[in-house]
């Protein structure tokens, strides 16, 4: 009887997980849209990355060309009301909505996940806490709730990142709590307890790798989630204070002036957008492959 | 009604109301073609109660629903007439064949419960049938909503018009498909196991009350059942469905009395008996429902006939007639068997134990 | 359909609103006043006007006084004055600001709600169609459109493309005459407003209304002879709207933070401009005075959905 119970513990993954990734990753490739999001992002990433070290024009210097001048052979987007070049500017805010978006989700997972395992797994009264926070945090408005947040801490990218991951922690707080408490009743979790596993062993070894699938899913949403909300606080001007380009300050400000020069607009709307569908094509694409049986 | 008025109704029968010939109603499936209707052929005549019998999965719902093209997807009618006041329902517009339902041909179903909607009132879904083919003004159906709920025996009827179908009990829940079912006066009421979820004591008198608008008000009534005893209780006349076919038909008490094809014997065999002895009571039918995707070859039934013989194996019997008004499709017949097997005596009911074609002896 | 349970229910629920309006205007007070700095921050006064001000004000007295006033005064619904205009009491015009949110906000909800169940309805009875595959994508098309940028493109197709290409015969009006907008104005804020949570209504929609038509008593509509335009409607809508209903909480809170962004697009002088304003000024009484009625107006919202419930579903009471 040890034996075997030994023999399940030395074994964290049930024993359906192991086929699951390569089922999934075929399933994924098989889908065009998720597809055409990593291939998208991917060069998002790229740009990103080059931006740091090489923009067409400098981001910040002003008068490299003629104020509100439209796309041309020299300024690809154009030039921003300042005289910057719009190109350079969309290239470089490709950093600020990416480093939000993760940044935004590491700290996510970092507070939602133990938090959601602990709340499944012991249930009780620190599960009624967790719970009753879920709940009270889905009912307030998340976004007003960034905006407090930013004007009391101040404008600053970190400042940014904690204010959105404080409205969304509980997406996936909730998320693995649900998990946790269904994949705690199974067989290999009971054979894992009989055995004398602490609890942190199971948490961690067990519980955590058979729940990774919907949380990498929630997580790939939760990004595009963040970039929006950057781009909402940056849009209304509490966002990272200028000159740092970010898309949805350069929205803001080509917005005012869309009469006379609409790239300055349509520029970061677009690079924005095509970043959030890719997001979510990809979100949907891991979940149909992920969870065959989901919803849909 | 005593047995020889009955036997004398369905002796003296005019002309059919509703008339369907060799029906086929088939679902397309990823493994196959499913013949859940397979070549059905049968008469319907004014004011009688025709039951239709067989075990679960036989096609008796997809037979009800064909009628009235209601077949849910993936089916499809693939053939056949139903033919109604001198058209055929299979061809008529999408149109015309709603005009039909619920004004002159009526259904009612098994549950109540998921049958009727939960967000309207009870007696706003009954008004809704008079209203859908303009048979009375807001005004009329309402008040013939309430007759109707009376009508079908539910009490303080004027107050419950208002009420949703969750305030109600199974029992009235019925009552009232019922009476949506009539709402029309239609000259046709067909009924798919409308007792099946019900209590045993509100099962009978959902019958009785059936059985009464029968006489009154002389809708024909198609009774679906999978029960011997409701159609002892209430039919006429009677078909036993087998795998999409119909294997026997005729009057009530001369099929039960004397019923010739297999099947039917051992249907009526597993009604319990109160005088039965313990062995003869638990003397049922062996084996499972046949597979519709791949029917069995010969007589659908031959896989757990106790009367088969060679011949069952790779030809299909057709329905003959084997006694005046009563149509079996079988071979052997159970005159014969019981002239020659000893049906009478039987004991063993496997496939092939009275015949001696027991499964070891068939060459695949 | 409103039983006496339920208006006990309703009296609660506004309690509770109170309460929690009450609760989120302390924090903020509590979070506003621990800034380092002061509140005059924006004023640029000096020596005794300042310390008049200061005074004007209450802000030199201990901060647990000025949270006792604070409380009173919400007590009876005086939300103070604003620093930047001094005299000015805020309550009056967070009032009027909350009625021009609402007012925005219902019309952006018909328009969510309203395509949202167009789209999920057709794509369901259209299941597995070329119409439901374009339905689909566009929907998460749709909502990873943030709504300043559908506000964008509006703008530029109705108010000037179009304006331009019939040289000023058609043309949608941008802006917010008076108060309360006009009917021509209202649209395309509205829609931008709606739009991104329309795909998400039309999503749920299909779901449920798939489930919904597979349903016996869809079979039971369909045997009385109903037209299949009402079975879809009056049996199917209905019944598919209760799950529907679920989103519309985390919905209407979407629309009205939304409207934060839109309502100063469009400079439509609602509860969102103000804030986002305020924040600028540094106004932190009026910061406060709209958070509170933004809490009121969540609450609020959040009860008419409650109540929304029982109007689909007769199975639930409270
Ligand atoms: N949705 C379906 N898909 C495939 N086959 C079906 C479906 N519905 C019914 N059938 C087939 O039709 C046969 C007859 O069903 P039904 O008429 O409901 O039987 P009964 O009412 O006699 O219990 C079933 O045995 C089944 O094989
Ligand atoms: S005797 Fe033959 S034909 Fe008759 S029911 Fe049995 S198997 Fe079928
Ligand atoms: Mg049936």
């Amino acid at each position: 009887m040890a034996a075997t119970a030994a023999a399940v513990v030395t074994r964290p993954i049930a024993p359906e997980q192991a086929s699951l990734w390569s089922d999934a990753w075929r399933r994924l490739r098989r889908n065009r849209l998720a597809l055409a999001g990593v291939i998208y992002l991917t060069l998002v990433v790229i740009v990103a990355l080059v931006s740091a070290v090489w923009t067409p024009y400098s981001t910040f210097q002003v008068g490299v060309g003629i104020p509100y001048a439209a796309p041309n052979a020299h300024h690809l987007l154009g030039v921003d009301g300042l005289g910057r070049d719009t190109l350079s500017r969309l290239m470089a805010g490709a950093q600020i909505s990416l480093i939000v978006g993760i940044g935004t989700q590491i700290l996510v997972l970092a507070v939602g996940v133990p938090i959601g395992l602990a709340a499944g797994y012991f249930r009780g009264a620190f599960d009624q806490v967790v719970t009753f926070l879920i709940n009270l945090f889905y009912g307030i408005p998340d976004l007003l709730v960034a905006l407090i947040l930013v004007f009391l801490l101040g404008p600053s990218l970190t400042n940014i990142i904690i204010a959105i991951a404080v409205t969304r922690w509980m997406d996936m707080a909730r998320l693995v709590r649900g998990q946790t408490l269904s994949l705690r009743e199974r067989e290999f979790i009971e054979a894992a307890r009989a055995a004398g596993a602490k609890p942190a062993k199971i948490l961690f070894g067990h519980i955590l790798p058979n729940a990774l699938g919907p949380i990498i899913v929630q997580a790939t949403f939760g990004v595009p989630a963040a970039i929006l909300f950057e781009a909402f606080l940056s849009f209304l001007g509490l966002g990272v204070p200028p000159p740092t380009p970010t898309w949805g300050g350069m929205a803001a400000e080509g917005i005012v002036t869309i009469r006379i020069s609409p790239a300055m607009v349509i520029a970061p709307s677009i690079a924005l957008s095509l970043t959030l569908m890719a997001f979510n094509f990809l979100g949907d694409g891991l979940r149909d492959a992920l969870d065959p049986r989901g919803r849909r | 009604m005593t047995p020889s008025t009955r036997a004398d109704a369905a002796k003296r029968l005019p002309a059919p109301i509703l008339q369907v010939k060799d029906l086929q109603t088939q679902f397309l499936t990823h493994d196959g073609i499913v013949k859940a209707v397979d070549g059905v052929t049968f008469d319907l005549y004014p004011g009688e109660s025709l039951g239709i019998v067989g075990e679960s999965g036989s096609g008796k719902s997809m037979t009800a629903l064909s009628l009235l093209r209601l077949v849910p997807d993936p089916g499809k009618i693939v053939g056949g007439k139903v033919l109604f006041r001198d058209q055929d329902l299979m061809q008529i517009s999408d149109e015309e064949i709603r005009d039909i339902r619920g004004r002159d041909i009526a259904m009612i179903f098994q549950d109540p419960q998921s049958s009727l909607n939960p967000v309207l009132q009870t007696g706003f879904q009954i008004a809704e049938a008079m209203l859908a083919h303009k048979k009375a003004t807001k005004q009329q159906a309402r008040q013939r909503t309430v007759e109707l709920l009376k009508r079908v025996r539910i009490p303080a009827a004027e107050s419950r018009v208002k009420d949703y179908p969750h305030q109600l009990s199974g029992g009235m829940r019925q009552r009232a498909m019922i009476a949506m079912g009539l709402a029309n006066a239609p000259s046709i009421l067909i009924a798919d196991e409308p007792t099946t979820a019900l209590d045993v004591t509100v099962q009978a008198q959902i019958l009785e009350l059936l059985a009464d608008l029968n006489q009154e008000l002389g809708t024909a009534i198609m009774m679906i059942t999978h029960n011997m005893g409701v159609v002892a209780g209430l039919c006429t006349r009677v078909l036993v469905m087998y795998a999409g076919q119909i294997v026997e038909q005729g009057p009530v008490d001369q099929i039960f009395e004397n019923p010739q094809h297999p099947y039917t014997w051992s249907l009526l065999k597993s009604i319990p008996r109160v005088d039965a002895l313990r062995h003869e009571r638990l003397r049922s039918i062996e084996g499972l429902a046949p597979d519709l995707l791949r029917p069995p070859k010969g007589c659908r039934f031959h896989p757990r006939c106790p009367f088969r013989v060679e011949k069952c194996l790779t030809d299909l019997p057709p329905l003959t007639e084997v006694k005046p008004d009563q149509l079996a499709a079988c071979w052997v017949t159970m005159d014969r068997a019981k002239k020659e097997m000893g049906a009478d005596q039987l004991l063993d009911i496997r496939p092939g134990a009275a015949s001696g074609l027991e499964p070891g002896k068939i060459i695949p | 359909m409103f039983t006496r349970g339920t208006l006990i229910y309703i009296g609660q629920r506004l309690v509770l609103i109170v309460l929690a309006v009450l609760g989120v205007s302390s924090l903020v007070f509590l979070g506003i006043h621990r800034l380092p700095g002061d509140a005059l921050f924006s004023e640029h006064l000096h020596g005794d006007q300042y310390q008049q001000t200061l005074h004007h004000y209450g802000l030199d007295r201990p901060l647990w006084v000025q949270y006792v006033n604070f409380l009173a005064g919400m007590i009876h619904g005086d939300l103070g004055e604003s620093l930047v205009n001094r005299g000015v009491p805020i309550t009056p015009i967070v009032l009027r600001e909350m009625s021009v949110s609402a007012e925005i906000g219902l019309v952006a909800l018909i328009f969510t709600v309203g395509i949202g169940m167009t789209f999920g309805v057709v794509a369901a009875i259209r299941q597995n169609t070329w119409m439901d595959y374009v339905l689909s994508t566009t929907s998460v098309i749709g909502y990873s459109m943030p709504n300043f940028v559908i506000a964008t493109f509006l703008i530029l197709v109705f108010g000037i493309w179009l304006d331009n290409f019939t040289q000023g015969t058609f043309y949608f009006q941008i802006g917010w005459p008076g108060r309360y907008g006009s009917i021509g104005a209202i649209w395309l804020p509205a829609f931008a407003l709606g739009f991104p949570y329309a795909s998400i209504v039309a999503r749920l929609t299909r779901a449920s209304m798939l489930e919904v038509i597979r349903q016996d008593y869809i079979r039971t509509a369909r045997a009385k002879g109903l037209r299949e335009a009402v079975i879809m409607v009056r049996h199917g809508l209905r019944n598919a709207l209760i799950p529907v209903i679920t989103i519309l909480g985390p919905l209407v809170i979407g629309i009205i933070t939304g409207g934060v962004v839109i309502e100063n697009i469009f400079g439509i002088p609602g509860l969102g401009k103000e804030f986002a304003n305020s924040i600028l000024n540094r106004d932190y009484n009026i910061v406060i005075g709209v958070f509170t009625g933004y809490a009121a107006l969540v609450g609020l919202a959040n009860l008419g959905v409650d109540l929304l419930y029982v109007v689909i579903d007769p199975r639930i009471r409270y």
